[in-house]
């Protein structure tokens, strides 16, 4: 055990090596500089030629990805708030410490002081789906799965295959149209505020449907694939012809077994449902993470930019190392080699 | 994408492919609706040059005032006074021909990768597994947000885009594949045989390979045009003036309150074609069963 | 109270009267000198709309919420953009006012005056404004301010307008490594800024100078108070009429009014900026559900889309705000003068503006400079004449036009639109536009250097100011690498004549430049406009986005 945690630890650090330096060499296609960006649009040629000087942004890259490593590991102060630059940046933890993310160019203050919250926040978006997801994908996936190929499986699979095709800004367009045009009953914008005459729930509703509208069909798919495996082995037809009460069946044995494999499907959606939150985020002016992303990667903020990749690989490795754990959990002939 | 573990949840079977699958297909009514939506935008985005429609970037002035649907513009016109039928029909053009060529374009890298991973085994499926770990710890839109915002809008780098966020998941279905056939007896008689490497790849793993890969790429296509949408409507899409349905609602959402369909219509334009994609890699996974 | 006249009114007078300066211009000029505003209207035979005063019968209390985006504020003296402004003029307030007219009139001056010679700015404070924290306004204060954006190490964008009469360029006896001298800058004298008593500053300026009033209206040109050194942030001390109490970037800023205010109002208890992102649908959501009160901006498209709300009203105003098409004349296709002049005859303005702008906008004559100036000088009309335009393409040597890639940004929507607009005019004469869009960011990153693309310019009052930011060989901001040695020499000759009538000859002439060779297309005059609550009272939409949250009350 201890060397499989070991293993997958050490995996996860070197996926996010790749990662970062893979975000880092993308990064150099982008016209422009980190001192036009933290200068703006309408400084001199001449003061970002000195700035760049002064953060020595034009070293070669490798060199520059170390230097972003050292202020992440603390090991060096941020050039970027070194106060020669004038450029008048501080992080009230100071330059050098342990998880210095360094100094966001788009929002001129310290990617800690912003990232978390808007983290915060996407992560009540993605739980609430999440928690409405797992059972209405259960209840679908099990419904459709008791009887392959009868009429309930078929129009429930329908069912699913349109949900899954309706992309989130797709389904925040109808959904806007219908509930805030249409029959104005919900805010259509989710800024997360008291003072806007809606309620905080209220402004929750729609971000979350577009969320599990797209998602829960995928995984109710999954569910069906496997409870269909679960309905052909020997103890459930044995149960069958001894008259067990389908209930009983489904939750005494059934559902058990249907849900090893979608488990780790299930926590993948974790990492799922961060793609999906860009654009929900967006439609719906919610504060999150995957706007902020979206912006960083628009403006070209590195900084911020590495860290959400760094959080983004976190959640997807750790999510499938709990994915791992679980499924030897619920599957005991399952043993870690 | 997830996606991908769809087609895990089925056992991959050998020599499915002899009889007549085609015939099967025919029969599933799902597929068959599916077909039907992919065809008829198929048939319009090809016909699009023949059939009486407006220029798709032609600006009618005298629509602005009222660009809801009526005798001249059927589903009206966007908010600079192009024809929405015209901009939907020319849209497709561009989608149908994106998202599959990327797709294939991916499924290429991603088979080849995969073969050669399951095929060889040892360092080879190592170093491409551990490689393909990395690109599938970020979340896809993420990794196409950054590629595309970095590297710039254009059918070459969505292809691009594609193909690094596809492939290594098509790598890691087929290299499943191929570990559960390398050890076949067809796949050791060709061996002894003597038949080169690249034959017994070519001909006796990819034919048996097929139809799980076959499923694969429609539910690829499908999420493809999922994301070109996307990226259409965060303003990364194809270069205006060329119509591009995500784009297209993103402008409508500005006027969704008073003409909702300007950002309906090129909603439920790329709905229906994925859902036709979806619908078919369903049917097609149905009929191809074990 | 009676004020001594500026010698050259009485000159300025006369000019109107003979119809040699427009009353537009005069007004602008004799309140510059000093005039009174009300003097001024009244000589000029107008009724005074009265710009900064502000009724007291307004309903009381309440919060209001306006959508904006709330971006990162460092220093209230280095702001770049509109948005930040505004966050920060609710709590700090500026020396002057330029209401919607182009006339500036005094805000925490009483007034001033200045010197024959125009040389010597003498302005007095008011003498009934406190700070919050209580302690009184003073000359010490404005000393501390002027002086402190005129220092190059703050690098406040004043110091451009300060430089070249209080402001002088200097070598530093240092060279960068090009071996190029480094300049730097500083007052030109110990005593260009200087404190006379408690209530009244005087500006000697090494040259004449008639725009300060107007120059102390730029939008960072806030009175901070000294003792926070530059820093802004929730309860930084002001003279203005509200208290921030919570800012969070990319989220909200939050006021509460002040109750001993020295000025009129505030009437509403609290204000609030609520920043909605980038999306314009959001904007319109989040009117439609009334979760915000009102808009700091709106393009034509969210205008048409909100009017049909029964609770919105629109607000517009007529602003020298456009788009320009402006291409590198040293690029193959844009050599030739010709083809930069087919390329004006190839426009439709009319279409542009109903397409582009929904018909909010006046028709612009590619040489930016607007019927609003003061300065304008009407030239004959032209209109669009394909014919004339291929033949043109063709005398340059592109009968058959030709391709070429156009760099736009996707947003704001209204500058993307009409991008979209000309290019698919400009087909009809033979000349085949591939747009490239870039992210906004990027595309800032480029700006300059991009051989052919469609850039936004603000508003300004003076036509002058944008011609020398954007068209004179060698400056930063000439995107278009436009370099014309007359043009040169007649934009330095009309900033240097104070009689408007001989500088209209001038005008006329560098106007007649940029449509025979300048390298832009200019379509409009785009008219600014936002949407508010109808319960909001007291609203009047500012050319210059100006937010102005004390003179606002909700209805009750």
């Amino acid at each position: 055990m201890a060397t499989f945690l070991f293993k997958r630890l050490s995996m996860m650090v070197l996926t996010m090596v790749a990662a970062s330096f893979l975000v880092f060499a993308v990064s150099e296609f982008t016209p422009g500089s980190v001192a036009r960006k933290s200068l703006g649009p309408f400084a001199t040629q001449q003061q970002v030629d000195i700035l760049t000087e002064k953060l020595r942004a034009n070293d070669p890259l490798l060199v520059r990805y170390f230097r972003w490593v050292g202020v992440l590991l603390g090991a060096i102060p941020d050039p970027l708030q070194d106060p020669s630059t004038g450029l008048n940046f501080t992080d009230p933890r100071g330059a050098q410490y342990f998880g210095n993310f360094g100094y966001s160019t788009l929002n001129k203050l310290p990617v800690n002081d912003v990232i978390w919250d808007r983290l915060a926040n996407t992560a009540l978006l993605a739980g609430l789906a999440f928690l409405l997801i797992v059972p209405l994908s259960i209840a679908f996936g099990v419904l459709s799965g008791l009887k392959e190929g009868g009429a309930l499986d078929r129009t429930l699979s329908v069912v699913c295959i349109t949900f899954t095709s309706i992309p989130e800004f797709a389904s925040g367009v109808f959904l806007v149209t219908l509930f805030v045009i249409l029959w104005p009953v919900l805010p259509g914008t989710s800024q997360l505020d008291e003072g806007s005459g809606w309620p905080i729930a209220s402004q929750l509703v729609l971000p979350v449907a577009v969320l599990v509208i797209y998602d829960f069909g995928y995984v109710a798919r999954m569910i069906r694939v496997s409870m269909i495996g679960v309905m052909e082995r020997p103890f459930i037809r044995t149960a069958v012809l001894k008259g067990m009460s389908t209930r009983r069946m489904v939750f005494g044995h059934a559902l058990r077994n249907a849900m090893i494999a979608p488990f780790t499907v299930l926590l993948l959606q974790i990492n799922f449902l961060i793609s999906g939150v860009v654009v929900t985020e967006l439609v719906f002016a919610y504060p999150g993470f995957g706007r902020l992303l979206l912006e960083a990667s628009l403006f070209g903020d590195i900084a911020t930019l590495e860290a959400a990749t760094l959080i983004t690989v976190a959640i997807a490795v750790t999510t499938q190392f709990i994915g791992d754990l679980g499924y030897m959990l619920l599957d005991p002939r399952i043993r870690v080699s | 994408m997830a996606q991908s573990e769809v087609i895990q949840g089925a056992i991959p079977t050998a020599r499915v492919w002899g009889r007549s699958p085609w015939t099967l297909v025919l029969r599933s009514r799902t597929a068959m609706i599916g077909l039907a939506l992919v065809l008829f935008w198929v048939v319009v985005a090809v016909a699009a040059p023949v059939l009486p429609l407006y220029s798709p970037t032609a600006q009618d002035v005298t629509a602005l005032a009222d660009p809801t649907p009526s005798a001249t513009h059927w589903l009206g016109t966007d908010i600079l006074g192009r024809d929405m039928v015209a901009r939907l029909i020319f849209g497709a053009r561009t989608v149908l021909v994106v998202a599959p060529l990327s797709v294939a374009v991916a499924m290429l890298v991603g088979v080849t990768l995969g073969m050669l991973a399951g095929y060889y085994g040892g360092w080879v499926d190592a170093v491409i597994s551990r490689f393909s770990d990395v690109i599938l710890a970020f979340p896809v839109l993420v990794l196409y947000v950054i590629l595309i915002a970095n590297i710039g809008p254009s059918v070459i780098n969505i292809v691009i885009a594609t193909t690094i966020a596809s492939a290594p998941g098509i790598g890691r279905i087929t290299r499943g594949l191929v570990l559960g056939l390398r050890e076949q007896e067809y796949v050791a008689a060709a061996k002894l045989r003597g038949e080169s490497t690249p034959y017994i790849m070519l001909v006796e793993l990819l034919p048996n390979c097929r139809s799980m890969l076959i499923v694969d790429a429609c539910l690829r296509i499908g999420y493809t045009i999922i994301t070109i949408g996307i990226l259409g409507f965060l303003g990364l899409g194809l270069p205006p003036p060329n119509p591009d349905w995500g784009g297209m609602v993103k402008e409508g959402t500005t006027v969704i309150n008073v003409w909702p369909l300007m950002s309906v219509a090129p909603s439920i334009a790329i709905v229906s074609l994925v859902l036709g994609f979806n619908l078919l890699a369903d049917g097609l996974r149905e009929a191809w069963k074990p | 109270m009676e004020k001594p006249v500026h010698p050259y009114i009485p000159t300025l007078i006369e000019e109107m009267n003979e119809g040699a300066i427009s009353r537009r211009d005069f007004l602008r000029r004799a309140t510059l000198l000093g005039l009174s505003a009300a003097a001024a209207y009244s000589v000029a035979g107008m009724a005074d709309p009265s710009g900064t005063a502000i009724a007291q019968d307004m309903p009381k209390g309440g919060n209001l919420r306006i959508g904006m985006r709330c971006m990162e504020i460092k220093d209230p003296h280095l702001v770049d953009f509109a948005e930040k402004s505004n966050v920060v003029r609710q709590v700090c307030e500026f020396l002057t006012f330029t209401n919607r007219d182009n006339i500036t009139e005094p805000f925490l001056l009483e007034r001033w005056e200045v010197s024959e010679d125009l040389k010597t700015w003498t302005l007095f404070l008011r003498k009934d404004v406190k700070w919050r924290n209580g302690r009184q306004f003073n000359a010490d204060d404005v000393v501390w301010n002027l002086k402190r954006v005129a220092d190059p190490a703050v690098g406040s964008s004043m110091l451009g307008l300060f430089t070249g009469y209080l402001v002088q360029e200097i070598e530093t006896g240092e060279k960068d490594e090009a071996g190029n001298p480094k300049k730097s800058s500083k007052l030109w004298a110990d005593n260009a800024i200087e404190k006379v008593d408690d209530h009244t500053v005087r500006l000697n300026a090494f040259a004449p100078q008639i725009a300060v009033p107007e120059h102390l209206f730029h939008y960072v040109m806030f009175m901070l108070d000294p003792e926070e050194n530059g820093a802004f942030g929730p309860g930084s001390n002001g003279t203005g009429p509200f208290e921030m109490t919570e800012y969070t970037v990319g989220k909200n800023a939050r006021f509460k009014a002040r109750t001993d205010y020295w000025g009129g109002g505030p009437f509403i208890d609290t204000f609030e900026y609520v920043d909605l992102g980038d999306n314009p649908g959001a904007a319109i959501a989040a009117m439609a559900s009334k979760q915000v009160d009102g808009l700091s901006e709106a393009d034509a498209v969210q205008i048409n889309a909100m009017k049909a709300f029964p609770h919105v009203a629109v607000h517009g105003v007529q602003t020298t705000q456009t788009a320009v098409m402006r291409m590198h004349p040293d690029v193959e296709q844009f050599k030739d003068k010709r083809v930069r002049k087919a390329m004006r005859l190839g426009i439709d303005r009319d279409a542009v503006i109903q397409t582009a702008l929904l018909g909010a906008g006046v028709p612009g004559e590619d040489h930016h400079v607007a019927p609003s100036h003061p300065e304008y000088f009407p030239l004959p009309k032209y209109s669009r004449d394909v014919e004339k335009a291929k033949a043109l393409l063709a005398e340059a040597g592109f009968p058959d036009g030709f391709e070429v890639d156009m760099t736009t940004r996707p947003d704001p929507n209204w500058e993307f639109n009409t991008s979209q607009v000309m290019a698919e005019q400009l087909k009809e004469i033979g000349i085949r536009i591939n747009i490239k869009t870039l992210p906004s960011a990027q595309y800032w990153e480029v700006w300059t250097s991009s051989p052919f693309s469609v850039t936004g310019w603000g508003h300004r009052p003076l036509a002058i100011m944008t011609l020398a930011l954007a068209y004179r060989s060698n400056q930063a901001w000439n995107e278009s690498k436009f370099s014309n040695a007359e043009f040169d020499a007649l934009l330095t000759e009309a900033e240097g004549i104070l009689d408007p009538k001989e500088r209209s000859k001038v005008m006329a002439r560098i106007e007649e430049i940029m449509q025979e060779e300048g390298p832009i297309v200019q379509p409009y005059w785009r008219v600014f406009s936002t949407v508010m609550d109808k319960k909001v009272l007291g609203f009047e939409l500012h050319p210059s986005q100006y937010i102005q949250a004390h003179k606002y009350a909700i209805a009750a």
